[in-house]
């Protein structure tokens, strides 16, 4: 249970923002995620959790070198993973297989079930035989709870909560090592995300999977996660075991975010404190300097907070966190104040005294 | 009298050559001034096509309205076209889902807002940018001067929906009806943007409808509440009392399926079985009983009848028993 099984240094994803027709001009970087540290203990799931546009996608997907990292490395059961080249990259996907978002888009319409199942088996060498390729198949779809029916069919022909266990018994023929989910269940109804969050949970079980659990949803990460992770632009400012995270917060943006989610009890609802987190996420092309989160946060100080990126250190056995003032926070002395929006640039966020010449793209130019 | 009263309201899309859909079936609700009444269910529930149908938004083509929807006294559906331009935007607003697709692109935003203050209180343009410009400062839109001027595509997600809201406000609507505000939103500005709800509703005694799919936003912000099902209403009652004790199966197994944040690890959810693939007419029986854990024979013969007991609602023919725990895990 203690053996690392993923252990990502430093990664960096930076996105070149380009322009000009003839001349592809970098003129700035998305730092999509810039500089993250995490570690994945075997059979344990890691939660990375955060909003819209804090990088937990790319990270995930730069982890499996589907967007090649600018920077840094990642060490799979001792190997590493991100100086690996042609041959020796594919035979090693196998062992780390991903779930995505939307189970529609993300299964070929054209492809029925069985074959999409038996695509993968046949990559890596997998299929040994019409007979034990057909048990593996019956073997597969029982386990993700659909009938052997279902290899005939196409993925339109079924509902959401059954796509994405196609999807899941897709990763799963392989017998991979870690399944990297990105948003698992938000496509689905409340009432079949359940039955989709049970499921990974019993093939957890069954098969001593590895899981890092990409999502927005707090309460879903919380009830499947041993490990969470909170991102916020770019980078992990919060990390501890998913009950320590919920009873002591540490850093303020996993507070406001806590306090944010709604709870399906009025009870708690009326009695809750909200910390209203002001203004929007900066962009990534041009994050705050210093602590990323000093732009919304109300136990903003004077000194350090705009000038100093903090690095997360560990407050308490297995709890880390990335802020100047953890300590002062905790023990009450800091109190919030009231922090005025600040004007956040949208579109490609480049600064405003970078001039732009010239039109954004081809189909731009050609109008 | 209420303002906005629904009775018996039905939408049936016909299209040729096939069976025809009843989206909505005999819903009916009350909203008083001040009021926040919610309409929560799935996807395919027909929430939306309910507030589409009290706004008069859906087409004329292919489509039945049956009951009634009378807002003060006048009946909505019994309106003309123009005369139900002249309430749209003025007695009634609405704020969707998706706010870049109910902004037009090109016109910039103080544009669309004054658009509003000129057609319906009849405002020259420079006064109504003065007013545009008060409404954005309102919904807390930093620096109104300047976003006046800019684009949708300009504006955060965030940002985007502030502003729909104050194109929603700017007349001063007795009633608003709002479908999803806050799904397409991050949840720090879903909380922003709920707060702001709120404090609206309170300051100015706006009604509003809520319509979403999330129990959670419904156990903060509404007073009553109405749960949907394959188009009707199974179960309807004031919050506190529905989230304390649900007797509907299908209330009872959504508020079981969630993972609260509150709830302590470890424990499974218990989901509810099947899909909304499986839902029977409601001509036949309860559409829910192919589903329901409680279902008994007599689920899928009779079409079990609206019966009020102690300020609820209830559709069932065999409702949860309170302080029952949620049914056994159910193999998929």
């Amino acid at each position: 249970m203690s053996e690392t099984l993923v252990s990502v240094q430093d990664m960096k994803v930076h996105f070149p923002i380009k322009r000009g027709v003839f001349f592809d001009k970098t003129v700035g970087y998305v730092y999509a995620v810039d500089g993250v540290d995490l570690e994945i203990k075997r059979g344990e799931t890691y939660g990375l959790v955060g909003e819209s546009g804090c990088g937990k996608s790319t990270l995930g997907r730069a982890m499996l070198r589907l967007n090649e990292p600018t920077d840094g490395k990642m060490v799979f059961d001792g190997q590493d993973f991100s100086s690996l080249r042609g041959e020796e990259l594919r035979k090693m996907r196998r062992r780390i297989q991903m779930v995505f978002q939307d189970p529609l888009s993300s299964l070929d319409p054209r492809q029925s079930v069985e074959s999409i199942l038996v695509e993968g088996l046949r990559a890596h060498d997998l299929d040994k035989g019409k007979e034990e390729t057909d048990k593996r198949l019956r073997e597969l779809l029982s386990a993700v709870g659909l009938p052997t029916s279902a290899l005939r069919k196409y993925p339109h022909e079924f509902s959401g909560g059954q796509r994405q266990r196609i999807g899941i018994a897709r990763a799963l023929a392989l017998n991979p090592d870690l399944i990297v989910a990105d948003e698992p269940v938000s496509a689905l109804d409340v009432s079949v995300q359940a039955q989709v969050v049970n499921l990974l949970e019993d093939l957890q079980e069954q098969f001593g999977l590895t899981y890092l659990v990409i999502a927005h949803d707090l309460a879903v990460v919380k009830h499947i996660s041993d490990r969470v992770g909170v991102m916020y632009l770019g980078g992990i400012v919060e990390e501890a075991t998913a009950d320590d995270l919920y009873e002591e917060p540490l850093h303020p943006y996993t507070r406001a975010l806590l306090s944010a989610i709604p709870v399906p009890d009025p009870e708690v609802e009326d009695r809750r404190e909200r910390i209203l987190l002001a203004g929007d996420l900066p962009s990534p092309a041009n994050p705050p300097s210093g602590c990323r989160f000093h732009t919304r946060c109300p136990w903003r100080q004077e000194t350090k907070c705009d000038t100093e990126r903090p690095a997360l250190r560990e407050l308490k056995p297995g709890h880390k966190v990335a802020c100047h003032w953890a300590e002062q926070i905790r023990s009450g002395e800091l109190q919030p104040h009231a922090v005025k929006p600040e004007l956040v640039e949208e579109g490609d966020g480049l600064s405003p005294d970078v001039p732009l010449v010239g039109p954004a793209s081809v189909t731009e130019a050609l109008g | 009298m209420a303002l906005l009263e629904v009775r018996d309201l039905s939408v049936v899309f016909q299209r040729k050559g096939e069976e025809p859909f009843r989206a909505v079936d005999g819903v009916s609700f009350d909203v008083e001034p001040g009021q926040t009444v919610g309409l929560v269910g799935e996807s395919g529930c027909g929430k939306s096509v309910t507030s589409l149908a009290i706004m008069g938004l859906l087409p004329k083509r292919g489509v039945t309205i049956t009951g009634s929807v009378s807002y003060d006294g006048t009946d909505l559906l019994k309106l003309s076209d123009k005369e139900m331009r002249d309430r749209r935007g003025r007695d009634l607003g609405m704020v969707f889902q998706d706010p870049l697709s109910s902004l037009n692109p090109v016109v910039p935003i103080g544009l669309q807002v004054t658009e509003v203050l000129e057609r319906h209180r009849g405002m020259a343009r420079k006064e109504a940018m003065v007013e545009a410009k008060t409404l954005l400062d309102k919904v807390g839109i930093p620096d109104p001067n300047r976003r006046l001027k800019e684009y949708p595509h300009q504006l955060s997600g965030g940002m985007r929906q502030r502003a729909l809201i104050a194109i929603a406000l700017a007349c001063r609507p007795k009633l608003l009806i709002a479908d999803e505000p806050t799904t397409a939103l991050d949840v720090t500005i879903q909380a922003q943007i709920l707060t702001l709800m709120k404090e609206l509703v309170h300051d100015l005694g706006t009604a509003l409808v809520m319509i979403t799919h999330d129990l959670g936003v419904v156990a903060g912000l509404c007073d009553e509440v109405n749960v949907l099902y394959g188009g009707k209403v199974v179960e309807k009652a004031m919050r506190h009392k529905l989230f304390a004790e649900p007797r509907h199966p299908y209330t009872h197994g959504l508020l079981a399926s969630i993972p609260r944040l509150d709830a302590p690890r470890g424990e499974k959810l218990t989901p509810i079985k099947g899909s909304v693939a499986d839902n029977i007419p409601w001509s036949q029986g309860c559409a829910f009983a192919p589903r329901c854990p409680n279902a008994l024979d007599v689920c899928t013969r009779e079409t079990p009848a609206e019966e009020a007991q102690l300020g609820r609602l209830l559709r069932c023919h065999n409702p949860v028993v309170p302080g029952t725990p949620a049914a056994e895990e159910v193999s998929v």
